[in-house]
């Protein structure tokens, strides 16, 4: 569910569920993470990584069907994501997200790890999981230090979708394309300029960078990912997944 | 000789401090920072001054570390970087309100010296940026003021994508904050801002400016400092000191 595939010193992982849209189970989020520190780094020969998804959409976030069968589902996905972002920021090579076509909830959690984003203008970004019960909490601290405190406040409590070209205004995103291929493409050539660059210099900046901004500790990921936790199996969540279901599970 | 390389100029509530090595595009060496720290020092004493004014003589703003002049002494950079931090230091904590004219190229530690001012000036063709990682260089010092002014998630791109931008991208990124369209603009536009400032109630604009530099951590050096080591020990590493020799045609 994660195809990985080497260019130079540019290590590509795609999500690999086009057919349900990229959607995050637990397994994908454990071979994401176990992706990341299996492929980068000098030892491992890249140098910067791509994430992107296979199809015209990057990632529509955690694949809630599961949680219908699985009371832990939820929880296990949390915890998956949080434990991905980390591992991604704390990546020695510079990450690119390709976040074209949508990234939503989880999708749009993910960007969490990156350096870089690359977008596209007909893209959907958000979190409109708030609507189902379920709090963003677990990326509260990454987006903030993304796109400041005013804009970090409006993304995790408006449980509408942005466009590319406002994810561009407000700093989620870095670079805007006209379209998801040239999203991608786009983001491939910055990770590859990235890898040509002398690796102790990259490296150096950026574990200052995280060290200055704090996202080299887990205090405030770790209280992200606890206050999202803490609502997984809410009785608010359980009515409102019940009824999303009841509705063909469309949301 | 230290008198001329940076020149303060006083005129009511108006400083303009003026990086004067212009053929060297004011690339800050071990002397035009040390020039730098005195014309700041001296400004302690005028405190009927609100505004300052920072600029650069010549076509260029600042083309950055003069990395040139310290590659055959190992215990150079270290000194440099001290001096530059040292100095973002000092200037973040001037009472009056600072605007960086940036009337040309503001490279690496230039970009810094700008980016530590309160307000930033520019043209749509000046080229700024941070092309530090291209070196194989860290851009510790200046990333905490450049977090600060545009954000640490834009700041994480800038800094780690390295390479130069326009004026105008720039502008876009919020690393200045007023854009004219040509060079020929800039002065009077920057005098009109520098008079706007000024207007300003020198106690009120002090004790802001004091708040502001308290809630975005202005005055943690100690951050600033660490970065002038880490900056330090990555321009010792062999790598970067290959690079630099290589750019700069000397022999081992």
């Amino acid at each position: 569910m994660i195809r990985t595939e080497r260019d130079g010193g540019v290590l590509i992982l795609r999500l690999d569920r086009p057919e349900k849209r990229n959607a995050l189970t637990p397994t994908m989020l454990g071979a994401l993470a176990e992706a990341v520190v299996a492929g980068a780094g000098a030892g491992a020969g890249s140098r910067a990584i791509v994430l992107s998804g296979v199809g015209e959409v990057f990632c529509a976030g955690f694949d809630l069907s599961l949680c219908r069968d699985d009371e832990g589902a939820l929880g296990a996905m949390l915890t998956g994501l949080s434990r991905c972002v980390r591992t991604l920021r704390r990546s020695p090579s510079p990450v690119v997200v390709s976040a074209h076509g949508a990234a939503v909830a989880g999708g749009c959690a993910l960007l969490g790890g990156a350096d870089v984003v690359v977008t596209d203008e007909r893209a959907r970004l958000g979190y409109p999981v708030v609507r189902l019960g379920i709090s963003p909490a677990v990326t509260a601290p990454f987006l903030r230090l993304a796109v400041g405190d005013g804009a970090s406040r409006v993304r995790a409590l408006d449980p509408g979708l942005i466009d590319g070209m406002e994810a561009l205004r407000i700093g989620l995103a870095h670079e805007c394309l006209a379209t998801p291929a040239e999203a991608e493409a786009r983001a491939i050539d910055i990770a590859r300029e990235i890898a040509a660059k002398p690796p102790g210099g990259v490296a150096a900046t950026k574990a200052w960078l995280n060290d200055i901004d704090g996202s080299g500790a887990d205090a405030d990921a770790d209280a992200g990912l606890a206050a999202s936790l803490g609502l997984a199996g809410s009785d608010e969540q359980r009515e409102r997944l019940r009824e999303l279901w009841a509705g063909g599970g469309k949301r | 000789m230290s008198e001329t390389l940076a020149t303060l100029v006083i005129d009511g509530r108006i400083a303009t401090l003026t990086l004067n090595r212009p053929g060297a595009r004011n690339a800050l060496s071990i002397d035009l920072l040390r020039a730098l720290h005195g014309r700041v020092d001296e400004l302690g004493a005028h405190a009927e001054v609100s505004v300052l004014v920072v600029a650069g003589a010549g076509k260029s703003f600042c083309a950055g570390m003069d990395l040139k002049a310290v590659l055959g002494d190992p215990a150079a950079p270290g000194v440099l970087l001290h001096l530059l931090a040292e100095l973002t230091l000092k200037v973040r904590a001037l009472p009056m309100v600072t605007l960086a004219k940036v009337n040309g190229a503001a490279i690496g530690g230039g970009c810094g010296l700008a980016c530590v001012c309160d307000v930033a000036i520019t043209h749509a063709d000046a080229t700024m940026g941070y092309p530090e990682v291209d070196l194989g260089v860290c851009p510790a010092v200046v990333a905490p003021w450049l977090a600060r002014k545009i954000g640490a998630g834009r700041a994480r791109r800038v800094l780690l994508c390295g390479g130069v931008m326009t004026g105008r991208a720039a502008f876009d990124l919020g690393m200045v904050d007023r854009l004219v369209q040509t060079g020929a603009d800039l002065d009077a536009a920057a005098a009109e801002v520098a008079a706007r400032l000024a207007t300003g109630g020198p106690h009120a604009l002090r004790a802001t400016k004091a708040l502001l530099n308290e809630l975005d951590g202005s005055g943690d050096g100690g951050t600033v400092r660490r970065g002038a080591d880490l900056s330090a020990s990555v321009i010792a590493l062999p790598e970067t000191q290959a690079l630099l020799r290589a750019k700069f045609d000397r022999p081992s």
